[in-house]
């Protein structure tokens, strides 16, 4: 299941899209914005896996820093407000193509989503994440974590990024009271 | 619905309650009768449009009229913001925090769960209060100001200095994220915690702070999307009439 994003200023079009997209599978949640700041904004607090974007739209980011800000498995499908040819590519639809066309191109999207996304789901915390989870949680830097665990920065940060998108918890902070509440830490470790 | 001038002010709330917000935070008086919203508006000394623009955005949720909201001086949205603020210092934030006390109370479970819960929530009070402070001792008294002395045939002294050190794009990076804790504690709760002994109470905070981050996330678009701007609008007109000559 994919999380959805239509970023089209035409109220007519982003109107259609909620309609259709609505009524198609494998759409797990579905947001629409039409003002380019609020675009970004919702890109940012929403993370999609599908942006169905507007190529006409001029986004006050560059188009690196958009892909920059969408997560590494993301897709975007451009919006194009002139018809397409027969063979157009599927990351392509246009606001003249009819409805089978239309759900056959994102749909295709949706199902590559579908069966990437199901393996993550099933995934718990791998050991390895449990314990630079833990040294969050008792309050080391990344730096210190590193350098205790033998790993490179980057490392650390690249776990730290799996665990909070397993998670759903950003904060430091957070992450300690999961921490806690799981019994990774004990409440005497940070006393 | 659609909203304009003549809808009747009791209708526009029956038909959207959320829209009471709106009303109390712009310190519209209850006790409507069947007056229009341009009449009601018009005896609370309120713009019109200002309040039309707001009350379509909360209400339809389908675009978003920052340009539009830019156009009204900026001292009304500060007065929007300032209310805005002390609904959730004086009233949302103690009622969450009061309903994990109860719960706390409540758990029998004989762990720390909820008592963790109070704590991170109270470093969250802490984290709000900091930001809310800053906006209500510097920001907002900065940008009243700035727009006062804009249309001053000469600025003050005291402010001009003010002026040529600060902008309020030193204020962006002060200004810290107050919604991610706030999520995190939505889905600890949601998603880690054993099952407490009071379900209606439970619920009910959850629903609590998922009101409140919703909130949160339409104030933070009102001061990046509209308010910001705008200053850095003023700014340059500042800079232009009196500074750069």
């Amino acid at each position: 299941m994919a999380k959805v994003l239509i970023a089209e200023t035409s109220y007519l079009v982003r109107k259609g899209l909620v309609s259709l997209l609505e009524q198609t599978e494998g759409v797990a949640e579905l947001k629409a914005a039409g003002h380019p700041d609020t675009i970004v904004q919702t890109i940012k607090e929403y993370n999609p896996d599908i942006l169905l974007l507007n190529s006409a739209i001029q986004l006050p980011i560059s188009h690196n820093e958009l892909t920059s800000i969408l997560h590494s498995k993301a897709r975007i499908i451009y919006i194009i407000n002139t018809p397409l040819p027969e063979d157009s590519p599927s990351h392509q639809i246009s606001v003249f193509d009819t409805k089978n066309k239309l759900t056959e191109k994102i749909s295709y999207h949706l199902k590559q989503y579908e069966t990437t996304e199901e393996k993550e789901e099933a995934e718990d915390l791998t050991p390895r994440e449990k314990l630079i989870l833990k040294h969050v949680a008792l309050g080391f830097t990344n730096k210190e974590i590193a350098t205790k665990l033998f790993i490179s920065t980057h490392t650390v940060i690249s776990h730290r990024k799996n665990i909070t998108r397993k998670l759903d918890i950003k904060t430091v902070s957070g992450l300690t009271v999961y921490s806690l509440i799981n019994g990774i830490i004990k409440m005497e470790d940070i006393q | 619905m659609h909203i304009n001038p003549t809808t009747k002010m009791s209708d526009l709330v029956q038909s959207d309650f959320e829209l009471l917000a709106v009303l109390q935070r712009l310190k519209i008086p209850f006790g409507f009768k069947e007056k229009s919203i341009k009449t009601v508006c018009q005896e609370q000394n309120i713009d019109l449009n200002f309040f039309l623009n707001l009350a379509r955005w909360y209400h339809e949720r389908d675009f978003f009229p920052g340009e539009t909201l830019m156009n009204h001086p900026v001292k009304w949205l500060v007065k929007y913001l300032r209310s805005t603020h002390s609904c959730y210092i004086d009233y949302h934030i103690p009622r969450i925090e009061e309903d994990i006390v109860r719960m706390e109370s409540l758990d029998q479970s004989g762990g720390h769960n909820m008592q963790l819960m109070l704590k991170f929530f109270r470093e969250y009070i802490a984290e709000f209060t900091t930001h809310i402070q800053l906006g209500e001792e510097k920001i907002f008294p900065y940008i009243l100001n700035l727009e006062e002395n804009l249309y001053k045939e000469k600025p003050d002294a005291e402010f001009l200095k003010t002026a040529r050190g600060y902008t309020i794009k030193d204020f962006l990076e002060e200004h810290s994220d107050i919604e991610e804790k706030l999520l995190d504690l939505r889905n600890i709760l949601l998603k880690y915690l054993a099952p407490p002994s009071d379900n209606c109470l439970f619920t009910n905070v959850l629903i609590e702070i998922f009101r409140l981050g919703n909130d949160l996330n339409d104030h933070t678009i009102l001061e990046e999307s509209v308010l910001i701007p705008q200053v850095i609008k003023l700014e340059e007109a500042f800079h232009n009439k009196f500074t750069l000559q």
